[in-house]
């Protein structure tokens, strides 16, 4: 039933709309608007990285903001005590967050399911134990202040909200690039073969502990570009950012947009972080909104809010395009819920589950 | 149909120009903005602050020469990245003429930091208490009608030195900035006035069994003469359940207070186990003063029950800005103006409940510190003063060495060194011999 | 010995016993149900200012105490039986529930009690100190007393799962729950008994904590950190382990607050990554 032509003008025209929009941000809307998409992008790319394991791997992890707070102390240090130049402090950081997964993934490797999940609560925990108690190195509960955004080519973002939002938006855009791209590749498919049946990988050949263990660093690599920007922007780091409450709040966001796709990352951040500020002004009762919401949603729509579209999407669009009898629209709705090629929409026939961006 | 236009466009440019010209001259609308922890485990730090303002502005009628005040609050859940977040927006989607806030120690680093970035945004500190808001990191636009965690208790290091006879004391607190001041104070008034020696103890935050400490404070018993608990919320009240659990109450004295120790939702809670507790601080509920009694009764009425130090924040804030406003005639768009009259405030003992203050250079309050014990009277608890101290700055005894204070090394968990012998060292090395000399002929500090 | 090395030993004992209380319900239910109840700590908390009131109310700290812990049980086999049933069969669902449900009971706690930390009285036969016999210290008698139940409480359980029929049907499902299942028994009575058991636990662990500690808003979290880490250090599933998991745990706990303070948090975590090195399953758990 469904167009198996797929629209190429459709996909780059998406493209090309949705980087116009993004680019023009800065000049069409507010000051604060500004703001809030620079904190959508940070923690974003914290969500993304609980996403990409819990979506491909299946595995919940409540630890990822450890790696993005590992990352935002070495820059806070880095920069506010020391005072190295740019590329340095977050080189340091993302490196020594990658170093700290490869150590901790030793420790999870072999846990699946709620046990992956526990383990990763309780190591989190230590890292914040680490952050609020080694006070001479993080000075404690009380934080890190004074942090300072570089200066890039003679731009200073730290001056310049406009500027630091295209840098982080750049990189944001790399890193949203590069996860894609690991998701369509050999790897990604690998990666949900594991968590659709490990034993049945196992006994294919397929080095499973392997796989678990990098897709566990690269999501640490995720995370931490995160927390760089954390720092960087806000100008302070302190314990609560590695809290169990920032994990939980991260793995809220991620379940809300759905851990099947990255753009459900993103819109369960946008839509977290906005809640968060707006919310907290119209009630005291803002978490018990969170816990409802999140009920809800684990309990009626698990696949978040993008996962319900695009299971709902034929539902939802088929009727409309065939009456209006548009068959290109019928090929861009083919195309945005997911069908990227006439193979892929095979396998819909065959009833296989969520398909990826 | 282009007459219609025309006539259109000449009306709308009317409308413009009535518009731009007609608010040159007055600020038709007042904005202040509070934030701080109004929901989480910091709730009555951000919560008594923003009752204490709206008591003070409830006072006015929301409005200040007939122009109306309106007032926003914004909640931090005691998160600094989601502070930022709002003071970002109170100062540029909600416009604030001036912020109150925040309450936490963090928030108040992090908030002068982005004073600091944000010269143009009037910032009244609400009841954040680390010195360098007001030292190190100073910035021209933060001002702040509170209180630093040394400059309240420097004098009852003294106190306890020299009033109370103690050598040597234990202090076991929370592990962070704040209470690192408050041990700090209380060391430098008490080794330099006579003391032997400070034993500092630090726990978790968070710390849910203090069994252990108890256990430890009870083997020091014969070599120290008392103990001051220098934490604050739920911790305070574990601790003193489990001092009198472990029978410590027979082998030392009366405990020692930091300043959110014997506050009055403490006291509440704690019952008699507070009595006879001393403390410093530069408020004391218990003060007859007319500005005193009329603040407590007043906010009882309108909340149904007492307030403490936290409320007097927000009530001072707002009265140090009314009168700034009034040295500036109202307008509150000049953001330099503005800032510059907030740091020339000048409050008698008749209009703040905490007694007289002024700012220093550095636009902390020059100001009186009681020292203070929890006693019973007419059948309920509260602190009454048993010595005051007056005029005294941020910089405590060092007044007139300011810049030699702040070139010292900042308060650390460990600094500055607890025995004497090492403690005078120090100070010979960032104070002078002469300071040393004098401290040694006085026998202490000159009152 | 050190007088304070004593103390420490008796006060890790003692600590380790409440703990025992909270992961004794928690490791059941696991054991059972594969589900990682993550409400525990807001039973416990919740169960905690409960008996507050109540015993505010009544003025009998045992009826506090009590009600504490059935006014958890009935929640949790609420949580159990409309909530946790429809994902029957999805344990990372329902352990995300449970955390839903933990966000929710946290906030209404604080709508109901307010922020400001409270104590729960002890009662008056027990409190003050007392004479250990052969060590011959004095100590708190409430503590001696936490241990005194937990100790009921661990010959209670194993005679409970060793002698009734309900415990060995829990034994046999923790072993083999297909074979139970498949036996006909009816497994979704037991699971929501051993769900409201452990709930009733928590609560009255609340009780019990809220007089000797204290009660405030966020002891939810911190309780539930340290349960975890009982259950993964000692095997989840398997009450031998809560046992050892909460006397290493405990003493770890009260010797690193009497020594190096500053560093116990730290410390305390620090058994944890040793075991999931060497034995990730806990030092009783079964092969994951």
């Amino acid at each position: 039933m469904m167009e198996t032509h797929v629209s190429r003008y459709g996909k780059i025209l998406l493209a090309v709309l949705v980087a116009g929009i993004l680019i023009s941000i800065p000049w069409v809307t507010s000051n604060y608007f500004v703001m809030m998409s620079i904190r959508v992008m940070y923690f974003g790319m914290l969500t993304m990285s609980l996403s990409l394991l819990a979506g491909e791997l299946g595995l919940v992890s409540l630890m990822q903001a450890a790696f993005f707070g590992i990352a935002g102390y070495f820059v806070a240090i880095l920069q506010s005590r020391y005072g190295l130049p740019f590329p340095i402090p977050p080189l340091v950081g993302i490196t020594v967050a990658i170093i700290a997964a490869g150590l901790f993934g030793l420790l999870v490797i072999r846990a699946r399911g709620i046990y992956f999940l526990m383990l990763t609560l309780v190591l989190g925990q230590l890292v914040w134990a680490l952050a609020s108690q080694w006070a001479s190195v993080t000075k404690g509960d009380t934080g890190i202040h004074g942090v300072y955004a570089p200066v890039i080519f003679g731009i200073s973002t730290e001056k310049s909200k406009t500027a630091f939002y295209f840098f982080q938006l750049i990189v944001f855009a790399g890193i949203a690039y590069f996860l894609t791209a690991l998701k369509r590749s050999p790897f990604g498919l690998m990666l949900r073969g594991v968590r659709d049946s490990e034993t049945r990988m196992a006994m294919l050949g397929y080095p499973v502990a392997l796989l678990c263990y990098s897709a566990f660093v690269f999501a640490a690599l995720v995370a931490a570009v995160g927390g760089v920007f954390f720092a960087y922007f806000t100008g302070l780091i302190n314990p609560h950012s590695v809290s169990l409450t920032a994990n939980v709040e991260t793995l809220l966001a991620a379940i809300l947009g759905g851990i099947n796709a990255l753009s459900g990352a993103i819109l369960g951040t946008g839509i977290l972080k906005t809640l968060d500020v707006v919310l907290s002004g119209v009630t005291k009762r803002y978490m018990l909104f969170m816990g409802i919401m999140f009920l809800f949603v684990i309990m009626f729509a698990p696949h978040g809010i993008v996962g319900t579209i695009r299971k709902h999407w034929d539902a939802l669009v088929g009727p409309a395009a065939d009456w209006f009898g548009f068959r290109r629209e019928r090929a861009l709705a083919a195309f945005l819920s997911g069908q990227g090629s006439s193979s892929q929409s095979r396998k819909r026939k065959e009833g296989e589950e969520e398909k990826e961006d | 149909m282009a007459k219609r236009k025309m006539g259109l466009m000449l009306v709308a440019v009317l409308f413009l120009a009535v518009g731009m010209f007609g608010t040159a001259h007055a600020v038709s609308e007042i904005r202040i903005g509070h934030i701080g922890p109004t929901t989480g485990w910091a709730t009555i730090f951000g919560q008594g602050v923003l009752d204490g303002i709206k008591l003070a502005l409830a006072e006015r009628d929301y409005k200040f020469q007939g122009v109306p005040i309106k007032l926003m609050s914004e909640d931090t859940k005691a998160d600094v990245e989601v502070m930022r977040t709002k003071l970002d927006s109170l100062k540029n989607r909600d416009k604030v003429h001036l912020i109150i806030g925040p309450s936490l120690g963090h928030e108040g680093m992090a908030a002068v930091d982005w004073g600091a970035r944000n010269l143009d945004a009037p910032m009244l500190i609400g009841y954040s208490a680390p010195e360098d808001i007001t030292m190190r990191k100073a910035a021209f636009s933060v001002v702040r009608p509170g209180w630093t965690g040394s400059q309240v208790i420097f004098h009852f290091g003294k106190y306890c030195a020299k009033e109370l006879g103690y050598k040597k004391v234990i202090i076991v607190g929370q592990d962070y900035s704040y209470p690192w001041d408050q041990a700090a104070g209380f060391v430098r008034g008490f080794l330099e006035n006579g003391g032997e020696k400070v034993e500092r103890i630090w726990h978790p935050v968070e710390a849910v069994d203090f069994s252990s400490i108890m256990a430890k404070l009870m083997g020091m018993a014969k070599e120290y003469d008392a103990v001051l608990n220098n934490s604050g919320g739920a911790q305070v009240v574990g601790f003193f359940k489990q001092w009198y659990q472990f029978g410590l109450d027979k082998v030392y004295p009366q405990i020692l207070g930091q300043a959110n120790v014997p506050i009055v939702p403490m006291l509440s809670e704690l019952g008699d186990l507070a009595l006879g507790v001393y403390s410093s601080l530069h408020y004391y509920d218990g003060n007859p003063s007319q500005a005193n009694v009329k603040f407590r009764e007043s906010f009882k009425k309108a909340y149904g029950h007492y307030p403490d130090v936290i409320a007097v924040q927000g009530y001072d804030a707002v009265h140090v800005a009314f009168k700034a406003m009034e040295a500036i005639n109202g307008k509150v768009d000049d953001s330099k103006a503005f800032i510059e009259a907030l740091r020339k405030v000048r409050m008698s003992a008749d209009e703040s409940p905490r007694g007289p203050f002024y700012f220093d250079k550095y636009a902390n309050p020059v100001q009186n510190i009681y020292i203070k014990k929890v006693v019973k009277r007419d059948g309920r608890l509260m602190n009454i003063a048993v010595k005051t101290y007056k005029e005294v700055s941020q910089f405590g005894p060092y007044a007139n060495m300011a810049e030699k204070y702040m070139a010292a090394p900042a308060t650390t968990r460990s600094y500055p060194p607890g025995d004497r012998d090492s403690y005078f060292k120090e100070i010979e090395k960032h104070f002078g011999k002469d300071y040393v000399e004098n401290l040694k002929k006085n026998k202490g500090w000159v009152d | 010995m050190p007088l304070i090395v004593t103390f420490s030993f008796l006060n890790g004992l003692t600590l380790a016993a409440l703990l025992f209380i909270m992961a004794s319900g928690l490791t059941l239910s696991f054991g059972l149900m594969r589900v990682v109840n993550l409400t525990h700590g807001a039973f416990y908390m919740a169960g905690g200012f409960v008996g507050l009131s109540v015993l505010k109310f009544s003025g009998s700290w045992v009826i506090a105490l009590l009600a504490g812990g059935f006014v958890m049980a009935a929640l949790a086999l609420v949580e159990e039986r409309f909530l946790l049933r429809r994902a029957r069969g999805n344990d990372l669902i329902e352990t995300l529930i449970s955390l839903s449900v933990a966000i929710i009971v946290g906030d209404l706690v604080l709508v109901i009690w307010g922020g400001y930390p409270k104590t729960i009285a002890i009662p008056g036969a027990l409190m003050g100190v007392t004479r250990i016999p052969v060590i011959g210290l004095m100590y708190p008698l409430f503590r001696i007393f936490m241990l005194g139940l937990a100790i009921v409480l661990i010959v209670g359980l194993w005679l409970f799962l060793k002698k009734t029929n309900l415990g060995i049907t829990i034994r046999a499902g923790v072993d083999n729950f297909e074979m139970v299942s498949a036996l006909g028994i009816n497994v979704r009575r037991v699971f929501t008994f051993v769900f409201g058991l452990s709930g009733f636990l928590a609560g009255l662990g609340g009780v019990m904590g809220g007089t000797f500690m204290m009660l405030v808003v966020g002891e939810d979290w911190r309780i539930l950190a340290l349960t975890l880490i009982v259950i993964i250090i000692g095997g989840m599933g398997s009450l031998g382990g809560a046992i050892i998991g909460a006397l290493i745990t405990g003493l770890i706990y009260s010797f690193a607050m009497a020594f190096i303070p500053q560093f116990s948090l730290f410390v305390l975590f620090l058994p944890v990554a040793i075991v999931l090195s060497v034995r990730p399953q806990g030092l009783f758990g079964k092969e994951a």
